[in-house]
């Protein structure tokens, strides 16, 4: 009798091993895919990943051969006569303001790091949850008359958009998460003041305990804008000549 | 006991043995596959799409700068001028900084402050139009493509501002009042949805009872930024000196 007991203690215990088995590979078979190991999957993923950014690096690279020589070009053809040389600095101002040119000088740097995470309380939140206050800190910044603005290296421009996807953001359709960093070309000492008014926008920022960090500097350098903003619906009106 | 097999000792020490497998080869798969979680597999195949996004937008610049490039070389042949090149690329600019004034299809949103007096107790703050709700509704208009957008007939480009100044709102240094009318030209149907889908962030200011109306236009006109630039601390990147 007391063997017998022992055999249906076993035969369940074997059971339920059995079914704990079976869920887990179910479980595993449906995120991952059929007939794959997950590892195996990783590294396809990593192989893909290196060749699209080897690709990126390429392309970027030819595109500043290419500018270098139509810059070359240009100003060989630029310095023949006068009337050029003003329509070329006139070209440069307008690309500087549309964001086709990279841009240096002084200003401010922005860092805005997440909170530290409370181990007692579980999950922390970021930056990308608030992205309210990141609007706010480039409207701060062009009142206090900024130049030129990017954020986390992406020129700011009016066709900037600051989009929440997931735990991360997009901005200017490339992804990017905390910490945000926002250089600023400017007048330093309006920026930083404007910044750090009391009760200003930094004061709201370390409210919701994020780590702000705003410091002046001599020489900033701003990426140009890397996108084509296409005119599909809008066409130019012809200026009254005055 | 002559018995050697006795089943409980057997049973035991199996279990123990399989109790150690189990954990050593849970210990080492810690250690070599750690980060391969089908979250993070997920993840990476976000970025290898973004990347690739991100190709196709490089090509595009490509195929541009190439253009350019002929156009420059056809100089040297004499076919073409400097001066229209040059008068081209300011033409191109000038469109995209917003200094000229365009007309297209697109919205008109139309804000007020909620009208109705509250009882008092009421949050007046909420009731009221702020620049935070203004700069949220302009960056959904961004992400649905808008081409242009103005604020009560101030052109809103890369360097506008937008912020509370008191009973007021400053816009490219201009004060501006309630209600906030803002234009914006792109696919009318998309911009509509921007603004007005369940959820969105105009959504949620009519639930504060803050008036919101938007129209479609087939044909609308945006003025061109009427300020001057000066770029006092900004010089092109090489030339500074």
């Amino acid at each position: 009798m007391k063997r017998f007991k022992e055999y249906i203690a076993l035969t369940l215990v074997s059971i339920f091993l059995g079914f704990i088995l079976s869920i887990q590979f179910k479980t595993i078979s449906k995120t991952v895919g059929e007939g794959v190991l997950p590892t195996q999957r990783a590294q396809q993923l990593a192989v893909e990943l290196k060749k699209a950014q080897n690709e990126r690096d390429a392309q970027a690279k030819m595109i500043e051969e290419l500018e270098t020589k139509i810059k070359q070009y240009e100003m060989s053809e630029v310095d023949k006569n006068v009337y050029a040389e003003n329509l070329y600095n006139d070209t440069m101002k307008y690309r500087m303001l549309a964001g086709y040119l990279d841009l240096e000088g002084p200003g401010v740097v922005i860092e805005i790091n997440d909170p530290p995470v409370d181990l007692e309380y579980g999950e922390g939140y970021s930056i990308v949850d608030f992205l309210d206050l990141v609007l706010q800190v480039i409207s701060v910044l062009n009142a206090a008359d900024a130049e030129a603005i990017s954020i986390n290296d992406q020129r700011y421009t009016a066709f900037t958009e600051i989009e929440k996807a997931g735990n991360h953001i997009e901005i200017n359709g490339v992804s990017t998460s905390a910490p945000i960093v926002i250089k600023a070309i400017g007048r330093p000492e309006t920026l930083e003041s404007a910044l750090n008014l009391k009760g200003g926008i930094v004061t709201e920022l370390r409210y919701y305990d994020f780590l702000v960090q705003v410091n002046q500097e001599k020489n900033i350098v701003i990426p140009k804008y890397r996108k084509i903003k296409e005119f599909i619906y809008s066409s130019p009106v012809e200026e009254i000549a005055n | 006991m002559v018995k050697k097999n006795n089943p409980k000792i057997i049973l035991t020490l199996f279990s123990i043995i399989v109790g150690i497998f189990i954990a050593t080869q849970i210990k080492m798969k810690l250690e070599i596959y750690a980060p391969v979680t089908v979250k993070s597999l997920q993840m990476t195949k976000a970025e290898i799409a973004s990347i690739n996004n991100k190709i196709s937008e490089l090509n595009k610049i490509i195929k541009l700068k190439e253009e350019e490039l002929e156009l420059l070389e056809n100089i040297a042949k004499g076919d073409d001028n400097i001066i229209d090149i040059l008068q081209q690329d300011i033409k191109y600019n000038k469109l995209h900084s917003g200094q000229t004034s365009l007309k297209g299809p697109g919205i008109i949103i139309t804000m007020y402050d909620n009208p109705e007096d509250r009882t008092i107790g009421f949050d007046l703050n909420d009731d009221v139009i702020h620049d935070i709700d203004i700069l949220n509704i302009i960056n959904d208009l961004r992400i649905a493509g808008a081409e242009a957008i103005s604020i009560n007939g101030e052109r809103v480009i890369a360097t506008s501002e937008i912020k509370c100044a008191g009973p007021t709102i400053r816009i490219n240094g201009r004060s501006s009042a309630t209600p906030f009318v803002i234009k914006a030209i792109g696919d009318p149907k998309l911009l509509y949805a921007s603004v007005n889908a369940p959820g969105t962030y105009g959504d949620i200011l009519k639930i504060y009872d803050i008036g919101f109306e938007t129209t479609v236009e087939d044909s609308l006109f945006i003025p061109a930024y009427t300020g001057v630039f000066n770029f006092k601390y900004a010089k092109p990147l090489g030339k500074g000196d």
